[in-house]
């Protein structure tokens, strides 16, 4: 007992201590998981939380900013939030290991954590295992990026499983604003939910003359619109391929919903154009979508090709004019002609302050994820200029990714890890237009990465938290039918 | 009663207090093997907080957890059985000293041990369906924590302290161990009902149970993602839709109820001699009746589990043995056929060992459906296995993650996902999934061993399983939808067009489909190919026969230019006499017609073996 006090004495002494190691030699860059050296993080971020991956006998990590300095024993760096807060209030911090090796203690080479400006409080993912078909285990999260605070906003285990199975996705806000909110839920007590003014209502956006119900959406900024695409969406397997799965559309259209109107009109339509993703720009003037031209549309039931038949899509970045007071449409513009560098472009966003888009691009087809070759490219919309980030790709998939509202950080979506579990990352964008080294969400655990078996998707930022629990959420989705919407005919051109 | 009566009534008691567990771990460790392997293998224990503090973000998952830990130890199934029959006994003996029941009467409480038995002996095709982390202990260890519910409240007489324990405890209870935790208090005031208490001693704990067990799952529905329906049966198995709750949560309500009357079983105080000893008779006949009749003893399904277990051992010599020993215990039964997955996995164990030529045909085909009224889907018990061992690594995870996503990660799904991240080169995926199995206790070593190979992946070529898959990824990756089943899947797979660089092993598995389907033009790309790559010195026995049939339907000159052994020429010329002698029978019918001889050729196979379904 004497002995365990006398430990426990010099333990306590040494934890208090915020000196270093005496004699250290100077050393090599330190290994740490994740790679956080050299970053630049929101003011307001957690912890960055890592783990030191050098094989030593002992670890000492000083975090020094301004006249604040913070030592943390061990090989698992973990900061205390408070301590956090400190250092990130005095600026830019150094960050020195010191690794006791069996000659003695060594000092790593000291790496940067810059600190700019703040990121929206929270972000909102679905998590998913890996699969193909089938959906026993989805929820949609959402992330307190100033802490490791998450909460469940509404998960498929909640409806009554004898009933059947539901698929959730597509979770958007309006404008960063958790008070407008909406997502679909598929097949068991399917339809389209949104959350608007404090109310829960859901709704069957499919019509007689629509091909499906709404899928992937984009609120208007300033008017009670959402533009949605409409997907007949299949999926088949590689047979030796890491990237698994091909995602594919044998159909899509682009249709706006009137939410006060209660109203689909079509956007585009074509049988021969696979019209999806839009987006639009900050004033609502211009809505960005990508489209793929097909000459025989019913080629793939006939041949029943599905891998050449994806392999041949090639989406082009499109951009068409809209008068949001009546509704009305202009010419459709070519944007980017991403098949003619036998490309392909998806997910398009725009910047808040409408200078930039961000979208991304792959070899073909509209569901990058699964392409290792998929990068994010970043177009000037003054300039129409464009480039790769390269700043932010890796050799692996790049895909779904968003603004924050201020326009300094993007979120994006990445397997650069494993390949195959879609981690977020997050990207500070410098005032010369090129974006910092990205580094992953900050996780309590620094080896939650490794650990966790299940992807994020769909990371969006919203400045609140959304108001409304998840038991409220389901009860309501699990207890309403879906109201139904009228169709109108398209205006303008 | 007298003392020799008295003791009589004791040894009948004591001996089958013994006897009946000791014979139930023989016969779960030396007849349910493979049973019990299955199960382990369809779950996952591993030694890490983060999955720890997983399981504790909802109730009862701290049950699961528990499950889970001694769900392991089935790895080896006389370890796991002993382990079971262990915490069988001790529910029995707990409840007997817990209720102060009479030692004559000792065998009552073994009731639910019977039931637990039977109820996870009697799942069978079941364990494929079953949704519920560590549903195979969770059940007893549940009952085991409702019992010491009973013991701890039992310490507080005073009618409030009494109150305010069974709503602490109550509440604590649910969130470990879900219904169990609710059974507990109410069959503490059960119990306290049946002891000598004042009127307020009596209703305020059972007050408390009442409001425990109707509070309890509204107050954990807001931290929580568990359907509402489910909250008073949580902690209790489930599966996957289309199983009937009744089925599985039936009997576990009939133990607890049980369990509840142990405390009114004071009421009857004395029983006649005559009585007592009819209640020793019911009880050893009832519990040795209710595992007896619902335990599952379908031949097929255990052979099933027989042959994927020598699958995963790489013992290729013995998966066609069991098949052939199966068969020749049904030669008399013309109503018998092998299920989809034993013909699947004996064509894969014969092809492995180079024998598929040879021996393809010597064995029954058929169909046979499963014996139960959960259909498991084909692709759901042994999809990635032979997605895997077939060179189809894409199918074969596509499978892992169907099953992960619905029944959660298993050492199973670990294994495979582990050793197709190595057939695809993902140094970092297999690196994942093998940091889940190195905290495991069975597959450690295991890991440690793909680790190696993780390290240097030259290594692969020369060790098994891998030396006989990667010589058949010599395709190229094509994009196929699989809705049609898993052995069409395959089947399409290798009918497809040859690679250009086929290996010698691709050209065998490719010739062997291509002759179970009876299409004649793929069976002459694939056997010229067969020919020009494997150079065989002498052609295996069912390519002659199949080569043999073909030339005489087609007439095409083959059978004066290819060299068949006489023993084929003589078996065809045998065969067609006895078949223009039978004339035309359906499958049944040609069973019991032709010899075992001329049964296991090709000619009878492309003839009679008809209506075969894939799945």
């Amino acid at each position: 007992m004497k002995r365990f006090l006398s430990y426990l004495t010099i333990l306590l002494l040494t934890a208090s201590c915020t000196g270093t190691p005496k004699g250290a030699v100077p050393g090599t860059d330190p290994v740490i998981y994740p790679d956080y050296t050299n970053i630049t993080v929101p003011s307001n971020i957690a912890s960055p939380n890592f783990l030191i991956e050098d094989d030593a006998n002992g670890y000492v990590t000083l975090f020094k900013s301004g006249d604040v300095q913070v030592r943390i024993s061990g090989q698992k760096v973990c900061i205390p939030l408070r301590k956090w807060r400190k250092l990130t209030s005095q600026g830019d911090i150094s960050v020195t290991i010191y690794e006791k090796k069996d000659n003695g203690w060594v000092m790593m080479k000291p790496f940067d954590i810059n600190v700019g400006k703040e990121i929206d409080a929270y972000v909102t993912y679905r998590l998913i295992p890996p699969s193909f078909q089938t959906f026993g285990r989805l929820s949609i999260n959402q992330r307190n990026l100033t802490n490791f605070k998450e909460r469940v906003i509404y998960a498929n285990s909640m409806a009554a499983a004898d009933d059947g199975e539901q698929c959730i996705n597509c979770h958007s806000f309006r404008n960063w604003h958790a008070d407008r909110m909406q997502f679909h839920i598929r097949q068991l007590n399917g339809g389209t939910v949104y959350y608007m003014d404090g109310k829960l209502s859901k709704l069957n956006l499919k019509t007689d003359s629509t091909i499906s119900a709404a899928v992937y959406p984009a609120w208007h900024p300033t008017h009670d619109y959402i533009a949605y695409s409409n997907n007949m969406t299949f999926q088949n397997i590689h047979t030796n391929n890491l990237e698994r799965m091909e995602a594919f559309d044998d159909e899509s259209d682009l249709v706006l919903y009137d939410i006060y109107k209660n109203a689909v009109s079509v956007i585009e339509n074509k049988r021969d154009e696979y019209e999806c993703h839009p987006y639009w720009t900050p004033d609502g003037q211009t809505l960005f979508y990508v489209s793929a031209h097909v000459d025989d549309p019913d080629w793939f039931f006939s041949v029943g090709g599905a891998s050449v038949h994806n392999e041949l899509l090639k989406y082009n970045l499109y951009c068409k004019s809209f008068n949001p007071q009546d509704k009305s449409w202009g010419e459709t513009q070519l944007y980017y002609d991403a098949a003619s560098v036998d490309s392909s472009i998806t997910w398009p966003r725009i910047s808040p302050d409408g200078t930039k888009l961000l979208a991304c691009l792959s070899s073909h087809g509209i569901f990058p994820p699964y392409q290792s070759e998929a990068d994010l490219v970043m177009f000037d919309l003054g300039n129409g200029s464009f480039r790769y980030v390269d700043e932010i790709n890796s050799n692996r998939a790049e895909s779904y990714h968003s603004w924050s509202s201020n326009g300094r950080w993007v979120i994006f979506s990445t397997r650069r890890e494993d390949g195959t579990y879609t981690r977020i990352y997050l990207s500070y964008l410098k005032d010369d237009g090129y974006f910092t080294k990205p580094f992953p969400v900050p996780q309590k655990d620094p080896e939650f990465s490794r650990k966790f078996l299940y992807s994020f998707n769909v990371p969006e930022f919203s400045i609140d938290p959304i108001k409304v629990s998840a038991r409220v959420i389901s009860s309501f989705v699990n207890s309403t039918d879906p109201g139904s919407v009228s169709y109108e005919q398209k205006e303008g051109k | 009663m007298n003392q020799k009566e008295e003791n009589k009534f004791s040894v009948i008691t004591t001996k089958a207090r013994w006897v009946l567990p000791v014979a139930l771990w023989a016969v779960l460790s030396f007849c349910s093997g493979p049973f019990l392997a299955k199960v382990e293998e369809r779950s996952f224990f591993q030694f890490d907080l983060f999955w720890f503090y997983d399981f504790l973000g909802q109730p009862a998952g701290l049950l699961s957890w528990c499950g889970l830990f001694f769900t392991q130890f089935l790895h080896l199934p006389w370890l796991g059985a002993l382990i079971w029959v262990l915490l069988l006994t001790l529910t029995a003996e707990l409840t007997r000293i817990v209720f102060r029941i009479s030692s004559k009467y000792a065998l009552l409480t073994y009731l639910p041990a019977a039931i637990f038995t039977g109820y996870n002996m009697s799942m069978g095709y079941l364990i494929y369906l079953v949704n519920h982390p560590g549903f195979f202990f969770a059940p007893v260890l549940g009952y085991l924590w409702a019992l010491l519910s009973v013991v701890v409240l039992r310490r507080f007489t005073k009618p409030a302290t009494s109150l305010i324990l069974i709503l602490i405890w109550g509440f604590a209870g649910y969130y470990i161990a879900g219904v169990y935790g609710l059974a507990g208090v109410i069959v503490s005031a059960v119990d306290t009902a049946f002891s000598d208490r004042s009127r307020m001693g009596r209703i305020l704990p059972a007050a408390g149970a009442v409001a425990v067990f109707i509070l309890a799952p509204i107050l954990f529905l807001g931290s929580t993602t568990y359907c509402l329906s489910t909250a008073w049966t949580l902690g209790i198995p489930d599966s996957i839709h289309g199983i009937s709750l009744a089925r599985m949560q039936l009997p576990i309500v009939i133990a607890l109820v049980l369990l509840a009357l142990a405390p009114v079983s004071r009421i009857f105080g004395e029983l006649s001699d005559k009585i007592c000893l009819r209640i020793q008779i019911a009880s050893i006949v009832v519990l040795l009746a209710i595992p007896a009749f619902s335990w599952y003893k379908d031949r097929n399904f255990k052979t099933e589990l027989e042959m994927i277990q020598a699958v995963e051992e790489l013992d290729w010599e013995k998966v066609p043995k069991l098949f052939d020993q199966l068969a020749q215990d049904h030669e008399s039964d013309p109503s018998w056929q092998p299920t989809r997955i034993m013909v699947a996995l004996k064509d894969l164990a014969l092809i492995k060992t180079g024998q598929e030529g040879n021996l393809g045909f010597g064995f029954d085909d058929g169909s046979m459906q499963q014996n139960t009224d959960n259909k498991v889907q084909m692709s759901m018990q042994v999809g990635w296995i032979l997605g895997f061992h077939y060179g189809i690594p894409g199918f074969c995870q596509r499978w892992i993650y169907e099953e992960s996503m619905l029944f959660g990660w298993s050492n199973m799904t670990f294994k495979y996902s582990t050793m197709t991240a190595l057939l695809f080169g993902n140094t970092e995926l297999a690196d994942k999934y093998l940091t889940m199995l190195d905290k495991t206790i069975f597959y450690r070593k295991w890991a440690r061993e793909q680790r190696k190979l993780n390290r240097d992946r030259s290594l692969l070529a020369t060790t098994a399983p891998y030396d006989l898959i990667l010589p058949l990824l010599c395709y190229d990756d094509v994009v196929l939808a699989d809705q049609e089943g898993c052995e069409t899947f395959i089947k399409r797979h290798f009918g497809g067009p040859s690679p250009e660089n086929s290996t010698p092993l691709y050209d065998r598995v490719a010739l062997y489909f291509a002759i179970k389907s009876k299409d004649p033009t793929l069976f002459w790309t694939r056997f010229f190919l067969y020919l020009e790559s494997n150079n065989p010195h002498k052609i295996d026995r069912y390519y002659q026969e199949a080569a043999y049939l073909y030339s005489s339907i087609q007439k095409n000159g083959l059978l004066e230019a290819l060299p068949f052994d006489d023993q084929v020429k003589d078996l065809y010329n045998s065969f067609t006499e006895s078949a223009s002698k039978f004339g035309p029978m359906n499958m049944e019918e040609a069973k019991m017609k032709f010899p075992a001889n001329l049964r296991h050729t090709f000619f009878y196979y492309y003839y009679y073996v008809n209506n075969i379904k894939l799945f």
